[in-house]
């Protein structure tokens, strides 16, 4: 009874099997699987606001990426990560998204100090691209940064504020952890470039709000020409609702690397005189690609939709970078990609971007508040990266 | 004087008081009704959020305390009724209860209002010039509300027959009922009432701090804290709690950082939860 169960098995799976031979193209469409794209964008946590629109324009992209035939041949799935857990728990999803999801690459949007942990679990398996702005000096192998550098974001902007200002006093405030404390230190290089002088540096713990009363305190007394914020989110609100409030916002002119339309909206109107922001994109930007970019999100999204803001336009840009690397390889191969990446041009939502040293030359704006609007101050063009990672 | 050491002083002082105004609504549901409302923060949010609806309506900024009562009113109401009552002799479930509850409601004004950061005026601009430190003028207005709604709501706790009935349910529920007291009621306009005292300072503080749906929990944390060192047992624990909690941070923070302010409390807070889990003024 064995043996004919097992025989009838055997006969029913040659059935099948030549059934399945008989009509090829059925075969191949079914057995086709998706390529499947790994994200890490803030969906919950302290950045949990920019997620929306970093998930809405990430979906844009692959839309546009599936019209165009996928990637190697094939339609892209998303499998969605969390990039606001901590980096820990972030270390094991990815672990998971590698091993059990089996994705094929993965983009991310998300803090430094989850980067780090990613690219520690992930070892380098699949391609790693990560999109938001950062303290450079990402090296690490299969991993390409489409983000601003500092030598991108920060130095051009305090070299402009000290021509148009003569801000030579500046003092320092950010969160406690990776991003703001080595973006400091190259910000303070360049500061020194020029013959400025650093009055004052601090970090304030991230997680629970702060409040900045003392800080700001410490600031008036200090009296700098300018203040650099590398605040993150409610904090970066809080910070200059009470610059302002204590009514320094008078006298001193304040830089903030991370304020995007979503974060000026919590500081208001009347908290935002003579507060500048660096970076290579905002809404405001006036180019046919980012026109074009606007209205095929309003097309997709409606009026609706999550508010288009810098994150979001970073993640489209840093899907179309991974849809061309693997492309371009032909594989999702580590080596094929990595040698794949240096001179590679893709799509952004301001153009297109090439991408050397596995990092991005690109155009960046400074932009000042005009309430809770950005009036773009100066464009700086193709600005070089600055990093010298080996591909 | 020292215009500088003002400043500080003005600083810690506006700590203080504020965590004591935030902290009066959790003092009341923990320390009378011995409920811990992990839905403190998101009480003190609608409060922000009452605010920031007014200004978008172009009320006046007044008129958001009416509102702020009537929305915590009224989700109060049927939450004791519905949710917290079953669960007074059941201190562990009513605070999985309330964390429920604050996911809910945290959900809810995010479908109203959008996930994002809002921003509402301050009311009264500019500073003040005292003692030679420059101080923001709302915050002085903030400072004074704050400790005038404290000394009203300690004067009529102590003083009024409703008081009175609040200590005897609290010493003796049952005791409370075989005299004639409206426990229920009592009990349900007491929880209500703290409700509404969150959402008061929420009014206050929102020209102040960054409005959005999850700044409640910034807030819920601390309050605990204060009484954790304060204690249960009387009004007092809340002012010293408040000052020893907001002073430290504030004192730590001028002279160091916020990482070490922030750091200080959280030992200073574990500490009393070991060595001494009635906090300093215990009942």
């Amino acid at each position: 009874m064995n043996t004919q169960l097992k025989r009838r098995e055997v006969l029913a799976g040659m059935a099948g099997g030549a059934a399945l031979l008989s009509s090829p193209a059925v075969l191949r469409a079914a057995g086709n699987e998706a390529i499947k794209m790994g994200t890490f964008f803030s969906l919950t946590g302290p950045a949990s606001l920019f997620g929306p629109t970093q998930t809405a324009c990430t979906a844009l992209a692959v839309d546009q990426i599936n019209a165009m035939g996928g990637i190697l041949g094939k339609q892209v799935e998303i499998v969605a990560g969390d990039g606001g857990l901590s980096p820990a728990e972030a270390a094991q999803a990815a672990i998971r998204m590698t091993l059990q999801d089996k994705v094929d690459f993965i983009v991310g949007s998300h803090n430094s100090a989850v980067r780090q942990s990613i690219i520690a679990a992930i070892k380098g398996r699949v391609p790693y691209v990560y999109t938001p702005l950062y303290e450079g000096g990402e090296c690490a192998p299969n991993t390409y940064v489409t983000a601003d550098t500092p030598q991108q974001q920060v130095k051009p902007a305090l070299n402009a504020l000290n021509e148009m200002y003569g801000t030579q006093k500046v003092y320092l405030i950010g969160n406690d952890y990776v991003w703001p404390q080595k973006l400091n230190e190259r910000a303070k290089e360049y500061i020194a470039a020029f013959g400025g002088e650093i009055v004052g540096e601090e970090y304030a713990p991230l997680g629970p709000g702060n409040k900045f009363d003392d800080a700001v305190t410490r600031i008036r007394a200090a009296a700098p020409d300018l203040v650099f914020i590398s605040l993150v989110g409610g904090d970066n609100v809080n910070f200059n609702r009470s610059f302002a409030g204590f009514g320094l916002d008078s006298s001193i002119r304040r830089l903030s690397v991370l304020l995007e339309e979503l974060t000026l909206f919590g500081i208001g109107a009347e908290n935002s005189d003579g507060l500048f922001s660096s970076m290579s994109y905002f809404t405001a930007v006036e180019s046919p690609e980012n026109d074009a970019f606007k209205s095929q999100y309003a097309a997709k999204f409606g009026a609706d939709g999550p508010p288009l803001s810098m994150l979001g336009a970073d993640a489209y840009s840093g899907t179309h970078c991974a849809a061309a690397l693997l492309n371009a390889a032909g594989s999702n191969d580590a080596s094929a990609v990595m040698s794949a990446s240096n001179g590679l041009s893709y799509t952004t939502a301001t153009g297109t971007a090439v991408m050397t040293n596995r990092h991005v030359n690109k155009d960046i704006y400074l932009a000042e508040c005009n309430g809770v609007a950005f009036d773009i101050v100066k464009s700086f063009k193709g600005v070089a990266h600055g990093e010298t990672c080996s591909v | 004087m020292d215009g500088l050491l003002v400043a500080h002083g003005l600083n810690i002082s506006f700590e203080i008081v504020v965590l004591a105004l935030v902290s009066l609504g959790l003092a009341i549901t923990l320390g009378l009704l011995g409920v811990l409302n992990l839905a403190h923060g998101e009480f003190v949010m609608i409060g922000a959020f009452s605010a920031f609806f007014v200004q978008s309506q172009g009320w006046p900024y007044l008129a958001a305390f009416p509102v702020a009562i009537l929305a915590c009113g009224a989700i109060g109401w049927p939450v004791e009724k519905f949710l917290i009552r079953p669960l007074y002799a059941r201190p562990f479930d009513a605070i999985l209860a309330t964390w429920g509850l604050s996911l809910l409601l945290r959900e809810m004004v995010e479908f109203f209002f959008g996930r994002g950061f809002n921003s509402v005026a301050q009311p009264i601009k500019g500073t003040v010039n005292i003692l030679g430190a420059d101080y923001p003028a709302f915050q002085i207005v903030v400072m004074l509300a704050a400790i005038a709604l404290i000394a009203t709501i300690v004067f009529w706790f102590l003083r009024s027959v409703t008081g009175r009935r609040i200590q005897a349910m609290v010493d003796n529920p049952d005791l409370a009922k075989a005299v004639g007291i409206p426990v229920d009621a009592l009990a349900r306009n007491t929880f209500v009432a703290g409700l509404c005292l969150a959402g008061i300072s929420g009014v206050l503080l929102a020209p102040i701090v960054a409005v959005h749906p999850s700044m409640g929990i910034d807030y819920v944390l601390k309050s605990f804290f204060v009484l954790v060192v304060g204690g249960l047992g009387h009004i007092l624990g809340l002012v010293i709690g408040s000052g020893v909690i907001g002073g430290a941070e504030a004192t730590v923070s001028a002279i160091i950082d916020r990482t070490s302010g922030y750091s200080f409390v959280l030992i200073l807070s574990l500490l009393f939860l070991w060595r001494r889990p009635n906090g300093l003024v215990a009942r």
